[in-house]
């Protein structure tokens, strides 16, 4: 038996193909480097077709079991049971279910709790259409030294990110990025930085110590935070916020741009309005994220200038801001052309053309629902889900409070219905978080 | 219904890889190549942050290339090691990971102070064909004495293998019979692994966005570290 011939021919290949690249920069590495749309970088991904949509689900009080639960919803086109939930696995008790994410090698789905702030972890590999739950981390706040309300659960190799949104103080905004291991071991904790922990980070008088979203661009070897608000707020009715003027005072303006290896803070940025979700381009050399701000409903655009320095500008309005629309989810396509944007408050989806990130267009407007939250496209951008549900204390009452999965197909100029699970018709509670799963992700 | 799955930028490196169609040549130097430059951004500076424990380094019974059994733990207790797994049936990223350590292996060699501390170490998860006889021939192509230390490793089968990539947490799984060309028998997604001179996993990259730079900045970071303040955070 001799060395494989292939494997050192494609070593020498390799080599050839990266000293090409050094000289003449030709080499194809640009295809998108994310998930089936807003992924992390880190994991596999899926550029067909989603056989599965799993939905974390907030339990409601006398609504079937009324435990928060993943609901897997079939997405199969050609599946008898398309559009039907074909698995619930309550994990018992209400625990404010939010967002969460796959491990690096989507094998596991780790799924939060803001109140509890429990981490739920699935076995998704295993049967994709059939999640196990396998682990429940309830020693975060102990563990992270005082973090609150495990947010996002996004991978990096062989370990998981989980950005706060709180602390065990005071339950203001006050937070940090914590991290595990895969199998659910804690690695460290790294706390946002305040104007007083700044020193002379560039920015760092606009520094609030709130996070909210936690993304990475590899090739640039930054990461990018944003930030909401604490659990005194996040956990109080939202029309009772409202009239606080002191608990408005308190949400996020701030992001910070990070030296990822480094876990350090190198910029803070004043975006102000409490901005959430981060959306970094896929193209090579498409050096700028998308957010959006909740309370002002601002675009704004993070990017790299022609002289390498990191800037943050508004670049358009979402609908009527002195409406307070209340943007809260958008996606951006995987050639970088096209961001859909919801609003929780007028219960619509707005699409933009995003071809010169300095200047949106919106192309399109369609109501989804009396409310909506969560919007996840496929990366083929031919199929678009939305979920309705934003906190168990910040949903719409009465009529309003529609909770659905709706599926719709995007042709590029509008929004094709194809399915509908309505949440509180089959006793599940309130949709927020989608992922994508398949069976051939685990069947090589 | 067709699905299609990419490991984050590997493979699309590998379908660069690929695409160029080198010739087969045993006698490629593939160490002295220039590195490809698609990361825009200066590493930080060693010793300018830390690198927090994150679990202890797996232990197991391993061959070396002279068939010799060795405990791992064994091999990797007193230097800094990047230790990956691959097989060389392999047609999907290891020939990518194998570039990559190839670069890291020539930067490495360079600087005196890591040609000491720091060693690679690949270890095969395919011993039906990775036998050790496998493995001394692509030992013997990066011997010498200027430069790192590179154990190419294998096991006696799947009963010593397995235990070691459940405690590195390696998933891999089997293509189904008559799937994957040529012995192409495993679907998996490379992670390469800093393990310090005591034992401890510092970093884990994943092989699709492997910088050679960082890592030897980050062994250039475990050796600035003054012993005990390893495990600080």
């Amino acid at each position: 038996m001799t060395a494989h011939p292939r494997f050192i021919a494609r070593i020498a290949a390799g080599v050839s193909a990266i000293a090409l690249a050094a000289g003449v920069a030709a080499i194809p590495t640009s295809a998108a480097r994310a998930d089936e749309t807003c992924q992390s970088p880190y994991m596999a991904r899926i550029t067909g077709q989603e056989e599965f949509v799993y939905v974390w689900t907030l339990g409601v009080e006398g609504l079937g079991d009324g435990s928060d639960k993943l609901v897997t919803v079939d997405a199969r086109p050609d599946s008898p049971t398309y559009g039907q939930v074909v698995d619930s696995d309550p994990v018992g008790g209400r625990h404010e279910a939010h967002h969460g994410g796959f491990t690096d090698d989507r094998r596991f789905l780790w799924l939060a709790g803001l109140d509890t702030s429990r981490i739920f972890v699935f076995d998704v590999h295993s049967d994709p259409g059939n999640p196990r739950l396998v682990r429940t981390i309830d020693d975060f706040v102990e563990r992270s030294g005082g973090v609150v309300g495990p947010h996002g659960a996004y991978a990096l190799p062989g370990r998981m990110l989980i950005s706060g949104l709180s602390n065990d103080r005071d339950k203001g905004g006050r937070t940090g990025l914590v991290e595990y291991t895969n199998e659910g071991e804690y690695i460290a904790t790294h706390w946002m930085p305040t104007s007083e922990t700044a020193g002379d980070l560039p920015g760092g008088e606009f520094a609030d110590g709130y996070g909210y979203d936690a993304r990475v661009l590899p090739r640039k070897n930054v990461m990018l935070t944003s930030s909401f608000t604490g659990m005194a707020n996040y956990m109080t009715d939202f029309g009772e916020m409202l009239q606080d003027e002191r608990a408005m005072q308190r949400f996020g303006q701030s992001m910070v741009l990070w030296d990822f290896h480094a876990r350090a803070p190198k910029q803070v940025f004043h975006v102000p309005g409490a901005p959430l979700e981060i959306r970094w381009a896929n193209r090579d050399g498409h050096n700028y994220a998308f957010t959006s701000t909740a309370l002002t409903s601002k675009l704004w655009l993070v990017y790299e200038d022609d002289q390498g320095a990191w800037q943050a500008e508004e670049v358009a309005d979402i609908g009527d801001p002195s409406q307070v629309p209340l943007p809260v989810a958008l996606t951006l396509s995987s050639d970088d052309n096209t961001l859909f944007v919801d609003t929780f408050m007028d219960g619509k989806v707005r699409v933009y053309d995003v071809s010169d990130p300095h200047r949106p267009r919106q192309i399109h407007e369609q109501q989804i629902g009396r409310q909506v939250n969560m919007v996840s496209q496929s990366w083929d951008g031919e199929r678009v889900y939305f979920t309705s549900s934003l906190t168990a204390n910040w949903d719409k009452k009465g009529d309003d409070n529609e909770q659905f999965l709706k599926a719709y197909d995007w042709d590029g100029e509008r929004l094709t219905h194809r399915f509908t699970v309505d949440f509180t018709a089959e006793e599940l509670g309130r949709p927020h978080l989608m992922r994508f799963g398949a069976a051939s992700l685990y069947s090589a | 219904m067709k699905t299609t799955i990419i490991a984050g930028a590997a493979a699309v490196a590998v379908a660069a890889v690929l695409a160029i169609g080198a010739p087969p040549s045993h006698d490629a130097a593939p160490a002295t190549a220039a590195p490809p430059h698609p990361y825009a951004y200066e590493p930080p500076a060693p010793g300018t942050y830390r690198l927090p424990p994150i679990r202890a380094a797996a232990d197991g019974r391993v061959l070396d290339h002279n068939g010799r059994p060795q405990r791992l733990r064994d091999l990797l207790d007193g230097r800094i090691t990047v230790l990956a797994f691959v097989y060389t049936r392999c047609a999907d990223v290891c020939p990518l990971a194998m570039t990559l350590l190839h670069e890291l292996h020539a930067a490495a060699s360079a600087d005196p102070a890591l040609r000491q501390a720091l060693q690679l170490a690949t270890l095969s998860f395919d011993p039906a064909h990775d036998t050790p006889e496998v493995m001394a021939e692509h030992a013997a192509m990066v011997a010498g004495a200027a430069a790192v230390d590179w154990r190419f490793l294998t096991t006696g089968g799947p009963t010593d293998l397995q235990p070691i990539l459940d405690g590195y947490g390696q998933p891999l799984a089997a293509r189904p019979s008559g799937e994957g060309a040529d012995g192409d028998r495993f679907a998996h997604q490379l992670r390469v692994f800093l393990v310090d001179a005591q034992g401890m996993v510092r970093n884990i990259y994943s092989v699709g966005f492997l910088d050679h730079r960082l890592v030897l900045a980050d062994a250039r970071t475990l050796l600035a570290a003054p012993a005990g303040a390893a495990a600080m955070r």
